[in-house]
């Protein structure tokens, strides 16, 4: 029996906590569940216009660069793999699969099954009062891997 | 896709969103909710090791978090310590501009350790009085037989 002591300063380490998507995955399954489908969709579209508000204002003013920037920061981060195809009008994002569903997967966490709006949901609000849209062309839930398409709203 | 890096915002406006929906016992009740669907790991590690358990989860999570902590084991004594001198969790949320974070975010944390604890024989107390700067303590002990 012995007595053990550690002592840690934030620079000692990366902030880096992959079970957090677990934990986001354990409370969207508990939205559903309690206040259903609606309730996840709208809860993802307040995070999205209260904590990326400094996002969507740069996908208003500077448009498909700032959404492009804005994930390869995040495909960065989590070491995923994303290829990006960027025209005057359209962006692609290629996503070889998510980062999130992977660690969940591996790790043994359950992935709440309206998991998926943390793509699609957050990739509309982004592009909310922008001249883009966003679409969820492809997405496979067991690896999360996805093709997500932003382009330029049709001028009426 | 959300990143982890930005988990805790999302986890911050969870709590506002539930409270908006169902009240404070909204909040509490997801609390509950992911001690028991979510802390899997935490409960295995202290069911195996004892308050070792304690150590080897709290090692991970708070080095992947890059906290400014220090942790204390004393197997003798049955007791394990965290003193928080710069929680990364509160410590963002404080720092955050454009957004107000929930009023009582620090209060997930008796509620969910709490309750994956006690079960398991020990009692666990946090000392949240300087949350309001990033700092918090927390103890878990084993409980005296009665």
């Amino acid at each position: 029996m012995s007595k053990q002591v550690m002592r840690r300063q934030a620079s000692d380490n990366e902030y880096l906590h992959k079970d957090f998507h677990g934990a986001l995955s354990t409370g969207i399954d508990y939205l559903e569940k309690t206040y259903g489908e609606q309730a996840v969709i709208e809860y993802l579209r307040r995070f999205t216009d209260t904590f990326y508000a400094p996002v969507k204002r740069d996908v208003q003013e500077r448009g498909l660069p700032a959404l492009r920037e804005h994930f390869e920061r995040i495909y960065q981060i989590e070491g995923g793999q994303a290829q990006f195809e960027q025209t005057a009008d359209e962006l692609t994002v290629r996503v070889a699969a998510c980062p999130a569903v992977m660690h969940m997967r591996e790790h043994g966490y359950t992935v709440a099954r309206l998991f998926v709006e943390t793509t699609r949901t957050v990739n509309e609000a982004l592009c909310e009062g922008s001249q883009f849209t966003a679409e969820l062309l492809e997405y496979d839930e067991q690896t999360g891997r996805s093709v997500q398409r932003f382009s330029r709203r049709a001028s009426r | 896709m959300i990143p982890c890096t930005d988990f805790i915002p999302a986890y911050s406006e969870l709590f506002g969103y539930l409270e908006h929906r169902g009240g404070k016992q909204a909040v509490v009740g997801f609390w509950h909710y992911i001690a028991d669907n979510f802390l899997g790991n935490l409960r295995e590690l202290v069911e195996e090791h004892g308050i070792r358990g304690c150590w080897l989860y709290w090692m991970r999570t708070l080095n992947e978090e890059a906290a400014d902590f220090q942790m204390e084991l004393d197997e003798e004594t049955g007791e394990f310590r965290i003193i928080m001198y710069d929680c990364p969790s509160k410590g963002m949320l404080l720092s955050l501009t454009h957004m107000e974070p929930y009023d009582d975010y620090c209060g997930h944390c008796p509620v969910l350790y709490s309750r994956v604890l006690e079960p398991l024989g020990y009692e666990f107390t946090t000392d949240l009085s300087e949350c309001d700067r990033a700092r918090c303590s927390c103890t878990v002990r084993a409980k005296q037989n009665p």
